[in-house]
């Protein structure tokens, strides 16, 4: 790819960028963005921690219910046998009996989870990384970075790990102009429509920036309770974290010590870059370049346009267009004899 | 300050020679149209010379057959009218693939057809089926002038302008519709080519009606069918 890298600069925690500790773009930056495989990447992974849900596999099928057969005036589903009790002659079994088994029993052996061939898991991470660089992309997932002074944006180590009370790692966002996104994830917080909020989802919330550094985890302490704000070692980078929702373009603030070791995780003897298909994307470029446009064949031009039939018997100018001489003749005729008409009207009139 | 952009200095290189190349176009053409308008002219007053002496030269033998005590027996005519009069349903297939040879396959449909030995016993073969006789020059140019197309790149073009007919047969020297009558009227070098490009006729009924006891009979019989000889010309009129 480029051979010259654009610089990072690195900001320190109060905010200002620290003048000599810029840090080049990483190649992991420019992989291509793959919207399409991140999608069904993380469609597929996210299945991979469901857990199984049935029916009792005996539902509906305890009583020993038979039919009764023709000729007794009721229909034929099969009914609960003996008596003392109004559950006997009940119909049984049927997904429309009451207290039947459903149709097509929910089974424990679903194929709950799916599997991803490697590279294309790897791909799409490094797509997604690569999309947490694009400004554009990030500001479309729905992150407030109006306030960010760049993008990727990168915060000295200190700020991450020094930080060892959830006030000073709001301080060190708030510095960096990352704490709008925290701000919009508190105030998402909202009681969960649907079933989830009895079975342990109560509330839902959006997301907020994702920290990523690089060493021990002991780090994670200060930030974990912000809400929206998710912590992760730049080693272990996940899709899930990256692509929330299989949308590209995550709001990521990196330690220096993380953005730098992304140029040897992701580098020659570490994990691979996906090649893009094109090295050369402008089309337009390609498309009007002289080594195209020099063997091009000439652009098509519309059919011809041919003129209206016109009468050339009645229509003078029409015979113009045919047989000019013909015309001429008849434009003659005609003023001769316009011309001996106003006489004979003169003579008429003088008589 | 940036200069132009590479990208934009080449488009308006090829805009310009474009603009350039469509002014020359249309200077040639419009001179084309002048000398052409001209030629025209001077073709159709060479042909109307070239009418007026042969049919001087026609009377001019009569009289001096006539003078003489001989007989004059004017030329054969060189090209007929054939005029479909009936539908498609029961025609014999000696019949049916004749008409489809003179390209006369819808009721109505009129061509030019050469006469000679083998044209005459093929006309012969459709006499139940059309009309057809000696067209006059008059006929001949309102046809072209009402009813003329021209088949260019087997499509059906109205003869609309002389640019039609030069393009359609250009290379034969016909460039006009004096041309084009000319050369079907005398049954000239390239009346073959001059009588193909010319699209059959498609006519109307005839106004007033078909004016005898039956079309099936043969026009001597009272009918409307087979060779007519100049009355042809009274019969597409009612049909231009």
């Amino acid at each position: 790819m480029a051979a010259v890298r654009p610089l990072i600069t690195v900001h320190s925690a109060s905010g200002a960028p620290l003048p000599d500790a810029s840090i080049p773009l990483p190649a992991v930056l420019t992989a291509p963005l793959r919207c399409d495989i991140v999608q069904s990447v993380f469609r597929d992974i996210s299945k991979n921690n469901r857990q199984a849900y049935s029916v009792n596999i005996h539902a509906g099928k305890m009583p020993s219910a038979k039919s009764w057969g023709t000729g007794r005036a009721v229909a034929r589903i099969p009914r609960v046998g003996g008596g003392g009790t109004s559950r006997s002659g009940q119909g049984a079994f049927g997904n429309m009996c009451r207290g039947g088994r459903m149709f097509a029993p929910t089974k424990t052996w679903r194929k709950w989870h799916r599997r991803v061939n490697v590279t294309l898991k790897k791909y799409a991470v490094a797509s997604a990384i690569a999309a947490s660089a694009v400004p554009s992309l990030v500001m479309a997932r729905g992150h407030r970075i109006g306030d960010v002074p760049e993008v990727p944006l990168v915060v000295e180590d200190s700020a991450v790990s020094g930080s060892k009370k959830t006030s000073q790692a709001k301080d060190v966002l708030t510095a960096i102009g990352a704490y709008a996104d925290v701000e919009k994830a508190a105030a998402s917080k909202i009681i969960r429509a649907g079933k989830g909020k009895a079975r342990n989802r109560r509330f839902s919330m959006r997301r907020g920036p994702l920290v990523v550094y690089a060493g021990g985890n002991d780090q994670e302490r200060a930030f974990r309770n912000l809400p929206g704000v998710e912590l992760c070692e730049v080693s272990r980078l996940s899709l899930i974290q990256l692509a929330p929702g299989g949308h590209m373009g995550r709001f990521v603030v990196w330690t220096a010590g993380a953005m730098a070791s992304l140029e040897t995780i992701y580098g020659a003897s570490g994990k691979r870059i996906p090649i893009p298909a094109m090295t050369n994307a402008d089309l337009g470029r390609i498309i009007n370049s002289d080594e195209v446009q020099s063997v091009v064949k000439p652009a098509l031009r519309p059919p011809q346009k041919r003129l209206r039939k016109k009468n050339a018997i009645t229509n003078i100018k029409a015979l113009e267009m045919l047989d000019p001489h013909a015309a001429s003749l008849r434009r003659k005729s005609a003023a001769a004899q316009a011309a001996s008409k106003t006489k004979r009207d003169a003579q008429r009139a003088s008589n | 300050m940036p200069g132009v952009p590479e990208s934009q200095l080449k488009k308006q290189a090829t805009q310009a020679k474009i603009a350039a190349e469509s002014k020359t176009a249309q200077l040639t053409a419009k001179a084309k149209k002048k000398s052409d308008k001209k030629e025209f002219i001077v073709s159709a007053e060479k042909y109307a010379a070239e009418y007026a002496a042969t049919e001087k030269a026609a009377i001019d033998a009569r009289r001096a057959a006539k003078a003489n005590g001989g007989f004059y027996v004017p030329a054969e005519p060189k090209v007929a009218l054939v005029i479909r009069i009936t539908g498609i349903i029961g025609v014999s297939p000696k019949a049916k693939k004749v008409m489809q040879l003179f390209r006369i396959r819808q009721i109505h449909n009129a061509t030019f057809v050469r006469l000679n030995e083998a044209t005459i016993r093929m006309l012969r073969l459709i006499e139940p089926y059309v009309a057809y006789g000696i067209p006059s020059r008059k006929t001949i140019e309102n046809l072209v002038y009402k009813r003329g197309f021209g088949k260019i790149n087997k499509q059906r073009i109205p003869i609309a302008h002389n640019s039609v007919i030069e393009e359609g047969l250009g290379e034969f020297g016909i460039k006009c519709a004096a041309d084009l009558i000319h050369e079907v009227i005398t049954c000239g070098p390239n009346f073959k080519q001059a009588n193909n490009f010319i699209w059959p006729f498609k006519l109307t009924s005839p106004r007033g009606g078909f004016s005898r006891k039956t079309k099936m009979l043969h026009y001597l019989e009272g009918g409307e069918s087979g060779n007519r000889g100049e009355e042809i010309n009274k019969m597409v009129k009612k049909m231009l």
